[in-house]
This record gives structure tokens, C-alpha cells and sequence, in this order.
């Protein structure tokens, strides 16, 4: 039976509409679910995708006593999310402003703001969820925080680097920068061990960006970066940093740089610049305090050149330590050309080899020069570490320039054995002497003795490691005699006499080059040296460029920088427990010399 | 069922449970009132449409009284019982579909006229809907402008008022929805989903993605992602989506043939109804059942610009799910009366 009241027409006419609308839909999931389906997989999936950074803590600097350089703690990065803020706990905010030490305001409006203008429309309104309060909240402050129990206020851990004595030994420890990453000293150096292995954990995160533990594929965990020991003595470095201030407040001078280290293991027990600056906060300081100035600020060594080519023409058997120079001649006869040799500050007449290292003779060591030639005199140069690095690790250490024989003008082989026409760093020229006092070897320097995980095992030692055999051990003998007479009664060096010791040493007083000429004004006054000079313990070296002195004096290495040797020997024999020599022997010595 | 399994497993980060037992309630309720409805007496109905009617139009009216009217997310459409909060959007869809087809039953010689053929009706469709509207809640207004206009259009108005009328209608809620900054933007994002797919087109954009995640046999029952907080109406608008990530398309086709089944299988033997009133009540109850899936799986599939719109039988939520099985009952009455037609009885003179 059909009914009658309701055309065939417009009744089928229903049907058809409806019977079509459900076909394209049909077809509408049949796309979306058979011919985009990987394509909206991919899409989702990378939205699901969650990947958590572990950050892995970085390792201790210690130095070789144990005692913290650097360190890595645990902060807090304190925000709030205003969408979870009650107003009953309003009355709170005053109390959580006192404790992270920012004005109350501040607070209350970082809380009262919920949304943000995403831009485009007048309901582009984007909820805020997360205001950052203040950055390095320390463990004990966030704990109080957490106290006062305010719905929405939370942080996060991070790990933020430490250096807890500030200014100490900065340039040899370097930083990290804002970003984390290493920029410099130990920290760049040995970062491959300090930063460890960052861990990761990669799952997926639901539509309120939260982890879902349960769809967790890979777990890695953190590995703790390992601690590094340096070889720097905290007792050492700490008289040597006062000594850098002492001299920087007494000459202000462009800067200081000290190294002290041990002959037989090349071990760097200090190291030190001024002007410093406290890694802590690396950026409230010029960058160029920041220069490591030992390994990277080149000067024209000047007179503790001198032992190069003194040494060189002890170990050829060139010369005796009581061969006689004249140092009376002006002039020099080499094939048909003569020339001009450098002058003496005071006429010194005819002398023996020993002397001329004690009075310090320019003319002398040109000689000495001569006698040797340009291709031994730029070997032994070059064996004593000139022209190279020291390899020490830090970054930005310079080379410095000694110019091959080939590329000498006429006067190079009369200006280069007193240390004009050669640019080193300080620690290259305390390499030369930590090469004399050690019998001839030269070691590697170093400043990393140990790499040592959490439990204070030794995962990686460094061991002491000879570069090469520079002079023969009696040769060193005989050039490290000569170098105590230098710190002698009638040494150039008296201000760095200690009684009951031999010290071995050597200034170096060096006019700077300002416009082109030999300045009577600026120097680079410096000292290095080492003692007890038969069985050396210690080696000191002192730069100081430009020291300003008092009345139009002269800056001679021998009067700024011997007594800073003094001062820190002086520590060294407290604190290392060196024994004085005994008497007798020590005027036995004098009796042989001659003295 | 369906709805019973899938609302566990999309409302899993809402407190299933609770949930699923408020739901479970309300599909007894619903039942209840369904089975109540089949049994009714349809000319006793018939003669209390006007009541009926008039309960709809002031429920629709209160909800925009402020105080009585509960405002939610910028819509008034709810009114505060206690702590029961009733949509009359709902059941204004049942007062509409009574009312046309007491009218359409009454008036059936006046039909070809203007004034009582199709004036009138159109006020009755035009009053509901404007108070709809007035919510403001598009999508409703839509479903019963739509089925109110079928009905019309089965009734046998004549077309040369329909259409032009029609076509105004369009025109109008064009003009509407051009000048509404909300509804506006759902259009515009709707035509380019992936580019607002962050913005007003989020919910979209992460239904179409559960789609796609769900390929032809989907991910299983419990395993789906999108309803982790990404869909945030997961349970109710946006639960189609979710069956569709979690059983795939076998199972999203399945619904739909469902539904067009029931749609021809009922609707093919209303034909055989021989009363008009009867007819047009179950036609009208089977449109809006059947219209509101359609508009439902149009928007979640991004074929309709967005609107809240739940699918019926499957989504949570108390009134929708009473109306719909009103309906149902409404059809089932229907059906019923037609195998057994009441003897005719003798009136009047």
C-alpha cells in the first residue's frame, strides 16, 4: 500500500540527495583514511614525536691538591604559569618576590598576564603557560619557594658552571659561555672529557606537549662528564696572582704574565696574567683580559735570549765557559764584509764567556753569534722551542716569529743572540730555561696531570713526556753556573738573591718597538729563572710589559721582575720544603768559580 | 554500543569511567523515554502539538533570559536546572517536527496556497530557527531550517515559494555568519585547514590526522593518541575522528552505511503510511536523526565548516541522546501503527 498524499517525485527527490551526500562522504573518509594516510602519519607522528634533552653535568676542574676550580651545580630556572594561579594565593607573591629578590610588581604582573596576541585577528589570543621568573635560582631558595605552596609557581633544573674563586687562575681555566658551550683554557681544552654524554629520551608527548611515558622508545641516560686535575697548585698560583696584582698596582703595566712550573716533569705549577677576570662573569670585562697573555702576546725577549746561543756554543765546543771575548770592538770582520756589532750599556772590555752572561753583554753574545753561524744558531733556536709552540693545549697560543738563516738581513746574526729580530711568547722562553734546568731535556709542558671519573678513578693519567735532548747535561751544568752568577753580587739579577739558595736565572730588559725605532721608554722587562740551581725544583718566569716607573727610571727586568722570582721562591721553599744548601758547599762553589 | 566503547576509549583522559556511567545512565534514560515514546498514543500526541510546541518556544526564549540561560563558551543555549543543565535546542527539534506535521495533516487542501501552504510553515520553521540563532548556535539552526524545508518540500509546497526562499535563507545565514568574527573564521580556516592548523582550524586539522593515523584497520581499540588532549572535544563532537584513528575506515564506513541504511529501510516503508501526520512525524524524526549524522561526519571529515554538531547514538552528552531516541521512538511508533492500522473509527457527523 502506498500512501497517496506525497508525490513520487519529491519523494524519491529525498532519497537521492541523501543517498548522494552519504556517497561523498564516503568517498571524503576513503581519502582521508586510504590516500592521505601516510602522509597525516607522518604529520602526526612528527607532532607526537617527543624528545627530551638530558643534559649530562659537566666534570670538576680540580687542582693537584683536589681543591674545586670549577664545578658545575644545580640551579633552578623559576617561572610561572598564570593559568594555573589561584587568586587565594595572591597575598603569597609578595613573600615569593622577597625570596627571588625582584621587585613585587614585576611578579604580579608576570602572573596577571595570561594571554599573548598571536598576531593576525582581534581573537588571535594565545594562553600564556609559562613566565620565566628568574633564571639561576639556587637549590635551598627554591625549596623555600615550594614551601609557600603557590598553585602554578615551578621550575626546572639546569646546570650552571661555577667557578668558585673567581678571578683565580681564570685564563688557564677558561669558561663556558652563556650558551654552554666551552670558550676557552682547560675547559675548551679538555671538553671532549668534561662535558660527558648528554642523554636523551625519546617518547611521545599528548596535545598538552606532556611526556606519555608509556609510548617511550629509546631511554638514554646522562653520563657525567669526567673531572680533570690539573697540575696547577692552588697554594703556588695564589702567591703568584698576588705577586701579578702587586706589580700591576705597583707599575701599571700593559700586562704581567708569571709561569711557574717543574723542570722534570714540565709540569705548570702556576700560571698567571694580568689584567685577570673573574670567569663567573666573563662578560663585564674587556676580551682582551681574557688573553691567556703567556701563550698568545709576543715581545722581543731581549738578554734571556742569551742563553741560546751561549748554550749552543758550549755544546758545539765552540767556545769554554773562561774563553776571553773582547767586548771593547765595535765592529766585526766576517769575509769582506764588517759588521757593526750592538753596544754595551756599560764598556766592558775584554771577558770571559761566563761573563758576558752575567754582565749581560750584548756585544758578547753577538760575538758568540758569529762564531756560530746562522744554521746552528737557528737550529738551536729551534731546539730550544723557538718558532713552534709549546703544545701546551690552551687555545690561541702563538708561534711567534724567528725568521729562517735564508730570510736574515746582514744584521740578524748580530741582533738575534741577544734576543732583537726573534718575537716568542713567555712560555716559550720559559720553556728554553725549564730546558737548562733540567739537564738539558726539554719536556713537554703540561697542565693536565690526570682525567678521573666520579668515584675518583684514574681513567686517563698524563705522563710527563720529554720533547727532545736540547744540550748535553754538563753543557746545562756549565750554562746553569753562569746563570747564578747572574743572581749574584755582580749579576744583573741581585733583586732575585735568596739567602742560603743558588738561584739560576736570567733578565731580559727589551725596548719595545713604537713607531718603527727602538723606544727608550717602553720596555718588556722580564726574569726567569730557576733554584735551587743544582737540583732545580721550580722554574719562575716574569714578563712585564711597559711597567711605568717612577721618575723616568728605566723598567730593567732586574729590578721589576727579580723581585716578583723572589717573592714566589720565597713561597715555594716554605710550601715545597726546599732545604737550603749548605754552606760549605756554597762557598766551594764560589772558591771554584773564582769569585 | 559502539558509542558505549568508543566513549571509554576517547574520554580516556577525562575519567573514563565517570563517563561511561554518566552515559550509561542516560542511555537508560533515554530508552526509557524512547520506548515510552513508541507506545504513546499518537493522536493523543497530536492533539497536545500546540502545548508541546509552546514549551519548546519558551524553553528557547529562557535560555536567553540572563540568569536562567547558562552562557558556555560564548553561547547561551543551556538553562540551569539545579544542577542539571538542559539544552531546549533539543527539544525544540521535537516541538518542530509535531507541529509541521499536525499542520501539514490539518491544512492538506490548503497546501497549494501561499498564505496557509507556505507562509505559515515557514514561520513555524523561521520562529525556531531565529530563537536558535539568537544562542547562538548555527549549526542546529541549520539542521532545522534543513529538515524543516524537507519536510515542506515532501508536504508538497510548491516550489516557486521554496526555492526563492530558500535561496534567501542561504543568503541570509551567509550575511550572518560573514559578520560573526568566530563563525567567519571557522569558514575561512575550513578552506585552508593546514595552514590554520595551529589556530582556529586545530580541531579540524587533528581530527583529519586521526584519519589518516587510522588507515583502513586502524591503530585498535585503546591505542589511538589523538584523543591524548590533542582533539579536545574527544568525546563528544569529535568522536568520529576517533573511532576512525582507533578501528579505521572498515569501521567509519560501517557507521555510515549505518546510518543510510537506517535512513532507506525506514524511510522506503514510510511510504506505506497512510496517514499524513504520521508520515511527516516519522519522516521529520528520521531527517533530523539522519541530517544531524551527515553534518556531523561532514564537519569532523572537513567537508562543513565547523560547528557543534554531535553525532547521534555515539556522542556523549544527555539531551541530544534523549531527542535522538525520541525520535527513534517516534519512528518506531510509526512503524508500528502502519502494520497494524487502528481500525477506523466512526465519527461524528
Amino acid at each position: 500500500m502506498k500512501n497517496v498524499f506525497i508525490s513520487p517525485y519529491r519523494f524519491y527527490f529525498v532519497f537521492l540527495a541523501i543517498l548522494l551526500t552519504f556517497c561523498t562522504l564516503g568517498g571524503r573518509l576513503l581519502h582521508l583514511q586510504v590516500w592521505q594516510s601516510d602522509k597525516y602519519t607522518n604529520l602526526a607522528s612528527n607532532a607526537r614525536k617527543n624528545f627530551i634533552h638530558e643534559e649530562a653535568r659537566r666534570g670538576d676542574i680540580v687542582d693537584r691538591k683536589g681543591s674545586l676550580l670549577a664545578t658545575t651545580r644545580s640551579v633552578v630556572v623559576l617561572g610561572v604559569d598564570p593559568h594555573s594561579f589561584k587568586e587565594k594565593d595572591s597575598k603569597k607573591l609578595k613573600q615569593l618576590a622577597v625570596l627571588l629578590d625582584l621587585e613585587s610588581e614585576k611578579v604580579e604582573e608576570s602572573v596577571r598576564r595570561k594571554f599573548i596576541h598571536s598576531g593576525n585577528g582581534v581573537t588571535a589570543m594565545k594562553p600564556i603557560r609559562w613566565v620565566k621568573l628568574k633564571d639561576e635560582v639556587d637549590d635551598s631558595t627554591y625549596r623555600k619557594i615550594l614551601k609557600l605552596g603557590i598553585d602554578g609557581v615551578y621550575g626546572n633544573y639546569k646546570h650552571s658552571r661555577l667557578y668558585p674563586n673567581q678571578n683565580f687562575a681564570s685564563h688557564v681555566l677558561g669558561y663556558l659561555n652563556k650558551e654552554g658551550k666551552a670558550c676557552m683554557g682547560i675547559e675548551l681544552m679538555a671538553d671532549y672529557y668534561l662535558r660527558g654524554q648528554d642523554g636523551w629520551r625519546e617518547s611521545e608527548r599528548d596535545g598538552r606537549r606532556r611526556e606519555m611515558p608509556q609510548f617511550r622508545s629509546v631511554e638514554f641516560d646522562a653520563r657525567e662528564g669526567l673531572s680533570v686535575e690539573l697540575s696547577i697548585d692552588r697554594v703556588v698560583q695564589e702567591r703568584v696572582e698576588q705577586e701579578v696584582s702587586r706589580i700591576m698596582d705597583e707599575f701599571s703595566p700593559v700586562s704581567v704574565s708569571i709561569i711557574v712550573s717543574e723542570p722534570r716533569t714540565g709540569e705548570i705549577l702556576a700560571m698567571a696574567n694580568g689584567p685577570s677576570f673573574d670567569p663567573n662573569l666573563f662578560n663585564d670585562v674587556p676580551l682582551e683580559n681574557h688573553r691567556n697573555r703567556c701563550l698568545t702576546d709576543l715581545y722581543e725577549p731581549g738578554s734571556t735570549f742569551k742563553i741560546i746561543p751561549v748554550g749552543a756554543a758550549l755544546n758545539e765546543k765552540i767556545l769554554r765557559t773562561d774563553d776571553i771575548i773582547d767586548c771593547s770592538v765595535s765592529t766585526y770582520q766576517k769575509g769582506k764584509k764588517r759588521l757593526r756589532l750592538p753596544k754595551d750599556h756599560h764598556p766592558l772590555g775584554k771577558i770571559s764567556l761566563h761573563q758576558v752572561v752575567q754582565k749581560s753583554s750584548n756585544r758578547g753574545a753577538a760575538q758568540v753569534g758569529l762564531r756560530l753561524g746562522p744554521e746552528r744558531l737557528y737550529s738551536y733556536c729551534r731546539a730550544f722551542g723557538f718558532g713552534e709552540r709549546t703544545n701546551l693545549g690552551l687555545l690561541g697560543e702563538r708561534k711567534g716569529t724567528l725568521h729562517k738563516p735564508s730570510n736574515w738581513d746582514g744584521l740578524t746574526i748580530t741582533r738575534l743572540p741577544m734576543g732583537h729580530a726573534v718575537s716568542v711568547t713567555p712560555m716559550q722562553v720559559h720553556g728554553s730555561m725549564c730546558a737548562v734546568a733540567n739537564g738539558g731535556i726539554m719536556m713537554r709542558p703540561s697542565l693536565i696531570r690526570r682525567v678521573f671519573d666520579e668515584e675518583s678513578k684514574t681513567v686517563i693519567p698524563f705522563k710527563p713526556r720529554a720533547v727532545r735532548r736540547v744540550i748535553d747535561e754538563q753543557v746545562a751544568d756549565e750554562l746553569s753556573e753562569m746563570l747564578v752568577s747572574v743572581v749574584g753580587p755582580e749579576g744583573t739579577a741581585r733583586s732575585a738573591m735568596i739567602q742560603g739558595y743558588q738561584v739560576a736565572g736570567k733578565t731580559g730588559t727589551t725596548q719595545k718597538i713604537i713607531d718603527g725605532k727602538y723606544s727608550n721608554t717602553h720596555h718588556v722587562a722580564s726574569f726567569s729563572g730557576f733554584f735551587p740551581a743544582d737540583n732545580p725544583r721550580a722554574v719562575i718566569t716574569v714578563v712585564v710589559d711597559e711597567p711605568k716607573m717612577k721618575k723616568g727610571r728605566l723598567g730593567y727586568g732586574g729590578s721589576v721582575a727579580g723581585p716578583s722570582f723572589k717573592n714566589i721562591a720565597s713561597r715555594l721553599i716554605t710550601y715545597l720544603g726546599i732545604q737550603p744548601r749548605p754552606k760549605e758547599l756554597s762557598l766551594i762553589r764560589e772558591q771554584k768559580l773564582g769569585l | 554500543m559502539i558509542g558505549l566503547v568508543m566513549l571509554f576509549s576517547a574520554g580516556a583522559v577525562r575519567g573514563a569511567q565517570d563517563l561511561l556511567v554518566k552515559q550509561v545512565v542516560w542511555v537508560l534514560i533515554s530508552l526509557a523515554v524512547g520506548g515510552y515514546v513508541s507506545f504513546v498514543d499518537l493522536d493523543w500526541l497530536r492533539n497536545r502539538t500546540y502545548i508541546i510546541f509552546a514549551l519548546c518556544l519558551l524553553g528557547l526564549v529562557l535560555t536567553l533570559v540572563p540568569g536562567i540561560g547558562v552562557k558556555v563558551n560564548g553561547a547561551q543555549r543551556w538553562i540551569g536546572l539545579g544542577s542539571l543543565r538542559v539544552q531546549p535546542s533539543e527539544f525544540a527539534k521535537i516541538g518542530l517536527v509535531l507541529l509541521l506535521a499536525k499542520y501539514f495533516a490539518d491544512k492538506q487542501r490548503e497546501i497549494g496556497s501561499f498564505v496557509q501552504g507556505f507562509f505559515i510553515p515557514s514561520l513555524i520553521i523561521g520562529s525556531v530557527c531565529v530563537l536558535i540563532l539568537l544562542q547562538p548556535d548555527f549549526g542546529t539552526c541549520f539542521l532545522c531550517g534543513a529538515v524543516g524545508a524537507t519536510l515542506l518540500f515532501q508536504a508538497g509546497v510548491g516550489l516557486r515559494w521554496l526555492l526563492p526562499v530558500a535561496g534567501f535563507a542561504v543568503a541570509a545565514f551567509s550575511i550572518l555568519v560573514y559578520f560573526d568574527p568566530v563563525r567567519i573564521r571557522r569558514v575561512t580556516s575550513f578552506l585552508d585547514v593546514e595552514a590554520n592548523a595551529n589556530d582556529s582550524a586545530y580541531q579540524l586539522w587533528q581530527g583529519m590526522l586521526a584519519f589518516g593515523v587510522g588507515g583502513i584497520e586502524g591503530v585498535g581499540l585503546g591505542m589511538g593518541r589523538q584523543q591524548m588532549y590533542f582533539l579536545p572535544e574527544a568525546h563528544t563532537d569529535f568522536i568520529f575522528p576517533v573511532i576512525g584513528e582507533e578501528l579505521g575506515l572498515l569501521t567509519t564506513i560501517s557507521i555510515l552505511l549505518t546510518f543510510l541504511l537506517l535512513f532507506f529501510s525506514v524511510g522506503l516503508k514510510l511510504r506505506q503510511v497512510s496517514r499524513m501526520h504520521e508520515y511527516l512525524l516519522a519522516m521529520g524524526a528520521l531527517l533530523f536523526v539522519v541530517l544531524q549524522a551527515i553534518i556531523n561526519i561532514g564537519v569532523v571529515t572537513g567537508c562543513l565548516p565547523t560547528k557543534g554538531m554531535s553525532l547521534p547514538f555515539i556522542s556523549y552528552g544527555g539531551s541530544n541522546l534523549v531527542v535522538t531516541f525520541v525520535f527513534v521512538g517516534l519512528v518506531i511508533n510509526v512503524m508500528r501503527k502502519k502494520d497494524n492500522p487502528s481500525p477506523i473509527q466512526a465519527r461524528e457527523l
